[in-house]
């Protein structure tokens, strides 16, 4: 169980980069004995719920000094939207758990892109709190990479076949509006938490499929 | 004047439509208000509840219509359900429950004059999650072992709620006061439905309440209050306190029972008895009595000190003086018989050399003559050499350098007539070393004193006179029965101002051992530098001097001494230490 810890830690520090998931991998197969599936879900729960969290925030804090006028897009633009997850529980019960995985999984992999967008153009926000922000969408990129390592460790601990996950595009183009921008950036935001909600609530659903302790599930 | 008259007809009608519409107002005969959308809630996230807050009605008879649009989707619905969750409330049950979906809602108020439109609001289910409240509040108070009991609160979850699968995920907090208290102590329990609280008041009444929420969700409300009373009981410091106490005052009452017991020798250690005299033969009696010549007289022990033997064991040492006109007193057949013996008057200083002494050779109040050629002048040479040898210092507190001794008390200290062992000529024998410290320079040459005129007992008890008497060594006998000295050269204490209580050691013979006719064999000290002849080897054996108990130095018969016989440096026992194992 310590050894996933470390692993976990491990995710929080690596940057995106070819090498993470190699290490995970190399940590993975060095103490792949020790690992527990339930111990493993345990801990992914817990990522992508700071991952939620944090997204809430950081959307709150753009949007609440935003007149409404920036506000018009609607969540149905978002570019994952395409993607079919289920709308209630009882869809969602009954979606196996690899799929489950899979669609999280997907979700995760079409946001990496946007994410990198969001931190360039943090950098450029015309906001009152913009140093907030901008630790704040740091933040977010760091998590959702390792959430992302984290998924794949899960993976190949289930040695379930990896199906296939889509990466849907995301050709943001925001233009040089100042506006537009920003409102862009908030529109991103508010598409990313439902996102990052959605990837939460799956793994927890797997989490409690897989708990040992009833109490709790 | 056409203007006034719109003006006026202006007027007219708008005071005309403001009566109308006031009365209208409270006849009830606009339409209504724009209703608000106050809240949506779901509690599981599986169905949700909107309200919303009427406007002024107008007086007629309004409807109110909940009309909502998903995302995607133009087909505007309305609210299926206006009364499960009570008035003004829309009810969306589970079939019409969709997540991550964005609900466009408006509320419609509408009356036989109007309708009236509420503003629209999104909202997506997952984020208006707000649970009931748990249920089954319950607290115990549990007593284990110790006596100090603990409060153990615990619920379940809310109704609806399902944890099971994992759909919902919830956090409990409680909180907790004593019922006089105003202050809330809250406690997060995270996700189990158990709590322990510790440590409550003893006798004290507590209330508990528990609330939840989701785990990206609102909270819910607080429980009803549950009570519980807390019985009395001894708090564990206090009990520990009382068995401390109980503890020490036995450990008391034993320690004040043992000291009691060992009163006395507690006492005695505590404050030893100083000790009494102890002397012996001292009769404390005789003290208290009063009588101090008893007691003194108590002291006499009648064997002390030894009588007859014991100017034997003074030290005899020659008093060679010369004067022309005085006679040695040397007698020829005491010295046949070996004994020399003490002629002359005796004076007050005996050995002393004071001037006034007429047995003393020395005479340290004339002048010092130096030609050896003559029989006079060798005497006088002789004389000086032993002058100059005998030479003592002047004691600067007055009192001797002789040799202390026990003395008898009636018993004079000297002894004129002592026999003497033996009775050679003396030769004094100048030493060669100048450690004897005299000014004078002596000359290492042999002269002959051909008389003894006195030996005498040296006494020191009294130390009346300054003058001291030097040891003279007798170092050889040579064939014609003349007696060789030698003044004790390591000695330089002679011509010091110290006392002569404390002779250096090598001045002394070693005791090697005790025969067993209580005879004390003398060890040769082979370290220290042997002036004259000696012999080495089986020799000295023959010449460790003996000494008895009692018994003079000299060894030998009494009729003469060995040609061969020498006297090392060592020679001169001394025989105080005799004298104090008395």
């Amino acid at each position: 169980m310590s050894l996933s810890w470390l692993s976990i830690l491990f995710w929080d520090t690596l940057t995106p980069s070819p090498c993470s998931s190699v290490v995970v991998l190399w940590c993975v197969t060095v103490s792949s004995e020790a690992l527990n599936l339930s111990d493993l879900l345990e801990r992914v729960s817990m990522a992508s719920d700071k991952l939620h969290s944090l997204s809430t925030s950081l959307t709150s804090d753009v949007g609440s000094q935003l007149p409404p006028i920036f506000k018009i897009m609607r969540p149905s633009q978002c570019h994952t939207s395409s993607l079919q997850t289920p709308t209630d529980k009882e869809q969602a019960l009954n979606v196996p758990e690899e799929e489950l995985l899979s669609l999280a999984r997907s979700l995760l992999l079409s946001w990496s892109d946007p994410l990198a967008v969001l931190l360039a153009e943090a950098h450029n926000l015309v906001h009152p709190d913009k140093s907030a922000i901008l630790s704040k969408t740091k933040d977010l990129h760091l998590h959702s990479s390792s959430l992302g390592a984290g998924l794949e460790h899960l993976i190949h601990k289930m040695g379930a076949q990896s199906q296939g996950i889509i990466s849907l595009p995301y050709n943001g183009d925001v233009g040089t509006d100042k506006n537009a921008s920003l409102s862009n950036f908030y529109f991103l935001l508010t598409c990313f938490r439902r996102d990052s909600h959605k990837i939460d609530s799956f793994l927890k659903v797997l989490r409690c499929r897989a708990s040992k302790r009833p109490e709790m599930c | 004047m056409p203007t006034s008259v719109s003006e006026h007809g202006r007027n007219f009608v708008t005071s005309l439509c403001n009566f109308t519409c006031s009365t209208c107002r409270a006849t009830g005969h606009i339409p209504p208000g724009k209703p608000s959308l106050t809240s949506c809630r779901s509690p599981e996230k599986e169905t949700f509840t909107c309200w919303w807050k009427p406007s002024y009605t107008g007086g007629l008879p309004t409807t109110y219509h909940l009309y909502y649009r998903l995302e995607n989707s133009e087909i505007v619905r309305e609210c299926p359900d206006y009364h499960t969750a009570g008035q003004n409330s829309c009810f969306f049950n589970k079939n019409e429950t969709t997540i991550w979906r964005t609900y466009n809602i408006t509320v419609v108020a509408t009356n036989r004059l109007g309708s009236n439109y509420s503003d629209p609001v999104d909202i997506d289910v997952v984020y208006i999650v707000q649970p009931h409240t748990p249920e089954n509040v319950t607290v115990l108070v549990m007593k284990e072992d110790d006596p100090v009991p603990y409060l153990r609160v615990s619920w379940e979850k809310p109704r609806n709620a399902d944890t099971r699968s994992g759909w919902i995920t919830l956090i409990y907090q409680l909180r907790i006061r004593m019922k006089n208290q105003d202050e809330w102590e809250e406690h997060d329990a995270g996700q189990q439905k158990v709590f322990n609280v510790f440590t409550p008041h003893s006798g004290g009444t507590y209330m508990v309440q528990v609330r939840c929420r989701p785990d990206h969700g609102l909270w819910s409300e607080w429980s009803p209050p549950t009570y519980v009373e807390v019985p009395d009981y001894l708090p564990r410091e206090r009990s520990v306190w009382i068995v401390i106490a109980i503890f020490s005052v036995i450990v008391f009452i034993i320690l004040i029972w043992t000291l009691n017991l060992k009163r006395s020798s507690l006492k005695n250690f505590l404050l030893p008895p100083v000790p009494g005299p102890k002397i012996k033969g001292f009769d404390k009696n005789i003290l208290k009595s009063g009588k101090s010549e008893d007691m003194f007289n108590a002291l006499v022990i009648p064997g002390f000190p030894p009588s007859s033997d014991y100017e034997d064991l003074l030290v005899e040492y020659l008093e060679v003086y010369d004067q022309e006109d005085q006679e040695l007193m040397l007698d020829g057949k005491d010295l046949q018989e070996g004994c020399l013996k003490l002629k002359g008057p005796s004076d007050n200083d005996s050995g002393r050399g004071s001037c006034d002494s007429h047995t003393l050779l020395m005479d340290k109040c004339g002048p010092a003559k130096e030609e050896p050629s003559p029989e006079s002048a060798q005497q006088e040479a002789e004389t000086k050499a032993a002058r100059d040898l005998i030479c003592t210092p002047e004691p600067a507190d007055g009192q001797t350098n002789a040799w202390p001794m026990v003395l008898s008390p009636g018993q004079e200290y000297h002894h004129h007539d002592t026999p003497l062992k033996r009775a050679p000529d003396v030769f004094v024998s100048t030493p060669t070393s100048p450690q004897l410290g005299c000014t004078s320079p002596v000359d290492s040459k042999h002269h002959k004193v051909p008389n003894v005129n006195s030996v005498e007992g040296k006494g020191g008890a009294g130390g009346t006179s300054a003058r001291t008497m030097e040891y003279v060594e007798v170092q050889k006998v040579n064939q014609q029965n003349v007696l060789l000295l030698r003044p004790l050269v390591e000695q330089s204490t002679y011509c010091t101002t110290s006392t002569f209580v404390e002779m250096p050691g090598k001045d002394y013979s070693k005791v090697k051992g005790v025969t067993s006719d209580n005879v004390l064999l003398l060890q040769q000290e082979a370290s220290t530098p042997c002036l004259s002849d000696c012999h080495h080897g089986k020799d000295q054996e023959e010449q460790d001097t003996t000494i008895q108990l009692g018994r003079p130095v000299f060894h030998g018969t009494p009729a003469g001494v060995h040609a061969d016989m020498q006297l090392t440096s060592n020679g001169y026992v001394d025989t105080v230490p005799m004298m104090a194992t008395y």
